[in-house]
C-alpha cells in the first residue's frame, strides 16, 4: 500500500516542490518572481558567461560580460513584472512549454533510475507476448503458378514444383525472416497447418500456390532475462515513462472541472 | 559545491541531463560484428536497409519540425510503432534490417541548441530571428529553415553558426552519446546500426551531398566527429576518410546523392573547377564512394528521357526535380544532364577510363529514403513526408514544396522514397559494409523485390537445374563484380522475385553501356524477360506490348490479374565486340501500382488535377548495381 503511495506522480510532484522549497531556504535564495529582490550571486554570472561562450565559442570581455548582466537583468525585471502583470496567460509558447516542463518532472524519476533484476523479471512475466522469440520453422516447399496444377500434382503424389528462386528447404528458419522471405500471406496460412510428415496444401502466396512440408513448428518461448535485460529494460522505461506521465496528468485532470459548452 | 548540489538535483528532477540513461550495449553490439554470429556460405539474401535517414539533430529537420531523434528512428526502422512528430501513429509493416542516420554534419545539433538557447545570449541577429521564429510556430519554424538553406546555398551562413572549431567543440558531446546509442541498438544478426553523417557540399545551391557510412562501432566512431561540408572540397572529405582508416583502423565509404540536383557538377568529365582529371582524383573517387544513391524522395537519378530518348520507361521521378537545383537558384539547362544522371556518369566513367587508365565513377547503385521525420518509410502506403511540414495531412500534396523558393516543385513530385538491398551473409556492420564497399546491392524505389545477378562466360540455362548460386559465385561474378574481356560474349544468370507483399513484375531489362569502335559512348535497353513471354506479349516489330494497368484511381488500389511472380533469365549479349569496354545493369520493373499521392487522396477526400492523377500511377522499379567488362590488361588501354 505504502509502496505503491509511494510511486504515486503526485506524491513525487509534492516531494520535488518540499525539496525545491528546502534548498532555496537553506541556500537563503528566495527566488520568485512577485520578489522585487534580485540576488546576483558569482554562480548566474558564471552560467551567463558559459552560456556566452557556448554560442559564441571564446570567453566574454568583461565588458561584454557586464553588459550581458544588463541585459539578463532587465530581462529578469521584465519577466518579472510581465508575470505580475499576467502576460504569460494565453501565450502558446509559454503554455506549452511550462506543460512539456511538467511531464519531464513526472518521467524524470523513471528516466534515470537504475533498474533491479526483480522490476525486470516482473515485467517479462507480465508482458511475455512483447518479448517471445518469434519462433522457428523448418519445412520444404514447392511453388506451382497456379492453384490447379498444385492440385493436381498433390493427387498424383508427383510434388516437383516449378522453377523459382525461393528456398526449396528450409531449417529452423526464424519466423520472421519467413514472413520476409515468403510474404505476409503465406505466413499467415502456413501458421493454419500442423506439422504432418505428409505434403500439404496448396496454400496461396504473393507468388502463387505452394505445397509445404511442414517438417516442424516452434512456437518461441520467451528468452531468460539475462538474454534480453536490455530490451526488456527499455521497453519498461518508456512504458513507465508514459504511465507516469498519463497518471501525473491524470492526478490533476481529476481535480479539474472542465465545463463544455 | 553548492552549484554541484543544485545541478545534482535538478538532474534527479528533470529529464535530459546526458543520455547515460538506459541499459548498456554488449562487446558484440559494440564492434564490427565480425565473428559475432554465424555467416553463409555465400550471401544468401538481401538486406533491406535505409542509409539517409535525418533526425531532430539535423539543422534543417529540426527547423522543419521534428522531434523525433536517434533512438526513435532506431525504434522504428527496427519495427516498433512510434508516434510521429504531428502527432499520427507510425509504423513499418516490416521491419528494415540496418539503417544509417545521416544528420548533417554542418552545424549538427544546432537549429535544436538554437531552439534551446537563452535568447539574451544569442548575439548575432539572423540568429536570434531565426531563435524567435523556431519558437513561434510550425510554419515560421519551416521558413526559418528555409531561409536557412538558402543561406548555406549563398554562403551566408552567420559566422557564430558555422566555424568548424567550435562546430566540432559543439559536437563532440553529441557524437560521443551518439555513437554509444547506435551500439544498444545495434544486434549482430538482427539490425544493424551504422554510424554516419551527411556531408552536404552545395557550391551555389548544387547539390554535391555526400552521406559518410562507417563500419565500426563506437570505440572507433567516437575517435572523430562528423567532418562539416559547406566551404570543403571533396578532396578534404577523402583526406578526412583516410585519416580515419589510418588513424583507428576502421572503414569508412561515402554514397553521394541527389546528383539529379547538382546541376552537372556531381559527374564532371573534369575534376571540380574544370581542371583536368588525373588518374589519382579518379583513384580516390572510385575508392571512396564505392556505391551511388540512385533513388531517393527528391526524386530518382537513374536517367532523363533527353539522355536515353530511346528508353521508355526513362524519367521515373524526374517531374519537378529536373528543373534546377537543391533550393532552385540555378536553373538546369540540357548540357548539365550528363553530369547529374546515374547512367550518363557510367558512360563518362567509361570514356575516362579509356583515357586515364582508372574509371573515377565505376559505382554500385543503392535507393534510400532521405527523410528527415527520423521515419524510414519506403511505402507509397505508409508516406510520411519528406519532413514534419509535409507529414500525412490533406494539403500536403498539392503545395507548393520548394526549400526557399517556391516555383515548380509541388507535394506531389515527392517520390514515397527507395531502399537499398545488400547481398551479404549475415546482419552485421561488417558483412553489410563490405557488400557496399564490393558492390553488391542494387537500388529500389521502395518495393522488396529480390534480385540476383551473376555475368560470365560459360553459363548456360542449365545452370538453373543446379545450385545456380554457387554456380554464380564460383564461375562468375555477382552484381557489382569486374569481368575480363576473354573474346567471348559475356553471359549473366539472372533471377527476380516480386515483392512478396507487393505488386507482380512487368519486365526484366539489362541496361548496356559501352564504348564503340568510334570512341563514343553508347548505351542499349534489352528487355530480357518478361510476363507471358510466349503468349499474349510476344514482341510486335520488336516492341514488348504494355503489360496493361490495374489501378483503380479512386481506391489507390491495383490487382496482380498481370504480370508474373517471377522473372529468369540467361542473357548473351548480342551485340558484344572483342576488347569492348562496356557496363551492365539490371532494371526490373513492376506493373503500374498507385503513388502515395492516389492514398492521400483517398484518406483525406482530396479532388486532384488531372495532370496529378496522371503522374499517380507508375512502375517501381529496382536498378541492379553493374557489372563491368574491361579489356584484358595486355590489350592496353587504347583503342581496339
Amino acid at each position: 500500500m505504502i509502496r505503491s503511495w509511494l510511486r504515486e506522480p503526485l506524491v513525487h510532484f509534492l516531494l520535488a516542490g518540499a525539496a525545491i522549497y528546502v534548498l532555496v531556504g537553506w541556500f537563503g535564495n528566495p527566488y520568485g518572481p512577485t520578489d522585487r529582490t534580485i540576488v546576483l550571486g558569482a554562480d548566474r554570472k558564471a552560467e551567463i558567461a558559459a552560456g556566452f561562450e557556448r554560442m559564441i565559442g571564446r570567453a566574454p570581455t568583461d565588458s561584454e560580460l557586464d553588459g550581458l548582466i544588463e541585459r539578463w537583468l532587465r530581462e529578469e525585471i521584465l519577466y518579472r513584472e510581465g508575470l505580475r502583470l499576467g502576460l504569460d496567460a494565453d501565450d502558446p509558447v509559454v503554455r506549452r512549454r511550462l506543460a512539456t516542463k511538467m511531464d519531464e518532472l513526472a518521467a524524470a524519476s523513471a528516466e534515470t533510475a537504475d533498474v533491479s533484476d526483480a522490476t525486470l523479471e516482473e515485467w517479462l512475466k507480465s508482458h511475455p507476448e512483447r518479448f517471445i522469440d518469434g519462433g522457428t520453422v523448418s519445412l520444404d516447399q514447392v511453388w506451382y503458378a497456379s492453384e490447379e496444377t498444385a492440385r493436381a500434382a498433390l493427387a498424383s503424389g508427383r510434388v516437383t514444383g516449378n522453377p523459382i528462386s525461393l528456398p526449396r528447404s528450409v531449417e529452423a528458419m526464424p519466423r520472421a525472416e519467413m514472413r520476409e522471405v515468403f510474404g505476409l500471406q503465406f505466413a499467415q496460412e502456413l501458421a493454419k497447418l500442423a506439422p504432418k510428415p505428409e505434403w500439404q496444401g496448396p496454400i496461396p502466396s504473393g507468388f502463387g500456390w505452394h505445397l509445404v512440408h511442414l517438417r516442424a513448428r516452434d512456437l518461441g518461448s520467451v528468452p531468460p532475462l539475462a538474454e534480453i535485460r536490455q530490451q526488456v529494460e527499455a521497453d519498461w522505461r518508456s512504458e513507465t515513462i508514459a504511465e507516469r506521465r498519463e497518471r501525473a496528468y491524470r492526478l490533476l485532470r481529476d481535480a479539474y472541472v472542465v465545463k463544455k459548452r | 559545491m553548492r552549484k554541484a548540489l543544485l545541478v545534482a538535483f535538478a538532474c534527479t528532477t528533470l529529464a535530459g541531463c546526458g543520455s547515460g540513461i538506459g541499459p548498456r550495449a554488449s562487446e558484440a553490439q559494440k564492434g564490427d560484428g565480425e565473428n559475432t554470429i554465424e555467416l553463409a556460405e555465400f550471401p544468401d539474401r538481401p538486406y533491406w536497409g535505409d542509409t539517409h535517414l535525418h533526425t531532430d539533430i539535423s539543422v534543417d529537420a529540426f527547423g522543419f519540425g521534428v522531434r523525433l531523434g536517434p533512438e526513435d528512428a532506431l525504434k522504428f526502422a527496427r519495427g516498433e510503432k512510434v508516434v510521429a512528430t504531428t502527432g499520427l501513429d507510425a509504423q513499418l509493416d516490416r521491419p528494415l534490417d540496418f539503417l544509417v542516420i545521416s544528420d548533417h554534419s554542418d552545424a549538427m545539433g544546432a537549429t535544436r541548441r538554437l531552439h534551446d538557447a537563452p535568447r539574451l545570449l544569442i548575439g548575432d541577429p539572423t540568429l536570434r530571428r531565426w531563435h524567435d521564429m523556431m519558437r513561434e510556430s510550425p510554419e515560421q519554424s519551416q521558413r526559418a529553415v528555409a531561409e536557412l538553406i538558402t543561406a548555406a546555398a549563398n554562403d551566408q551562413i552567420p559566422e557564430a553558426m558555422r566555424d568548424p572549431v567550435q562546430q566540432a567543440k559543439a559536437t563532440r558531446d553529441l557524437w560521443t552519446n551518439h555513437v554509444a546509442l547506435l551500439d544498444r541498438y545495434n544486434e549482430p544478426g538482427k539490425f544493424t546500426a551504422f554510424a554516419g553523417f551527411e556531408w552536404s557540399l552545395m557550391p551555389d545551391g548544387n547539390n554535391l551531398h555526400r552521406v559518410m557510412m562507417f563500419r565500426d562501432g563506437s570505440a572507433k566512431t567516437g575517435q572523430v566527429v562528423p567532418f562539416p561540408g559547406l566551404d570543403m572540397k571533396v578532396e578534404q572529405l577523402w583526406d578526412y576518410m583516410d585519416a580515419y582508416e589510418k588513424n583507428t583502423g576502421g572503414h569508412v565509404l561515402a554514397i553521394p546523392h541527389n546528383s539529379n540536383l547538382s546541376n552537372g557538377l556531381m559527374f564532371e568529365m573534369t575534376a571540380p573547377g574544370g581542371v583536368p582529371m588525373t588518374a589519382e582524383f579518379a583513384r580516390r573517387r572510385a575508392g571512396h564512394e564505392p556505391v551511388v544513391e540512385a533513388t531517393q524522395i527528391k526524386g530518382d537519378s537513374e536517367t532523363h528521357p533527353l539522355l536515353s530518348p530511346n528508353d521508355e520507361f526513362a524519367g521515373f521521378g524526374v517531374a519537378g526535380w529536373e528543373l534546377g537545383n537543391l533550393p532552385l537558384t540555378r536553373k538546369s539547362t540540357p548540357d548539365m544532364l550528363p553530369g547529374s544522371y546515374v547512367r550518363s556518369a557510367l558512360l563518362r566513367g567509361l570514356t575516362l577510363e579509356q583515357r586515364l587508365g582508372v574509371n573515377p565513377y565505376a559505382f554500385g547503385l543503392i535507393g534510400s529514403t532521405d527523410s528527415h521525420t527520423a521515419l524510414a518509410t519506403g511505402d507509397e502506403d505508409n508516406f510520411f513526408g519528406k519532413h514534419t511540414g509535409v507529414e500525412p495531412r490533406p494539403g500536403r500534396a498539392l503545395e507548393p514544396q520548394n526549400l526557399g523558393t517556391r516555383e515548380g516543385r509541388y507535394g506531389w513530385h515527392y517520390l514515397a522514397g527507395g531502399y537499398a538491398a545488400a547481398w551479404a551473409r549475415g546482419n552485421t556492420r561488417a558483412e553489410i559494409f563490405d557488400a557496399f564497399k564490393r558492390r553488391e546491392t542494387y537500388a529500389t524505389t521502395g518495393p522488396r523485390m529480390v534480385l540476383r545477378l551473376f555475368a560470365g562466360f560459360d553459363f548456360t540455362a542449365s545452370d538453373w537445374d543446379g545450385d545456380w548460386v554457387r554456380t554464380g559465385y564460383t564461375r562468375g561474378v555477382p552484381m557489382g563484380g569486374d569481368l575480363v574481356d576473354t573474346g567471348k560474349a559475356p553471359v549473366f544468370l539472372i533471377s527476380a522475385l516480386k515483392d512478396p507483399d507487393g505488386a507482380n513484375l512487368d519486365r526484366m531489362q539489362v541496361v548496356k553501356g559501352w564504348i564503340d569502335a568510334n570512341g563514343e559512348a553508347q548505351e542499349k535497353v534489352y528487355d530480357v524477360a518478361w510476363s507471358d513471354m510466349d503468349g499474349k506479349r510476344a514482341p510486335v516489330a520488336g516492341r514488348i506490348p504494355a503489360v496493361g494497368d490495374t489501378v483503380d484511381r479512386a481506391n489507390a488500389s491495383y490487382t496482380n490479374t498481370i504480370g508474373s511472380a517471377q522473372l529468369r533469365a540467361t542473357w548473351t549479349d548480342p551485340d558484344y565486340r572483342a576488347g569492348q569496354r562496356a557496363f551492365y545493369y539490371v532494371r526490373l520493373i513492376e506493373i503500374p501500382t498507385p503513388r502515395w499521392v492516389l492514398f492521400d487522396a483517398k484518406r483525406f477526400g482530396l479532388k486532384l488535377p488531372k495532370e496529378v492523377i496522371e503522374a499517380s500511377v507508375t512502375q517501381e522499379r529496382a536498378y541492379s548495381s553493374p557489372v563491368w567488362l574491361r579489356p584484358a590488361a595486355k590489350a592496353g588501354t587504347g583503342k581496339t
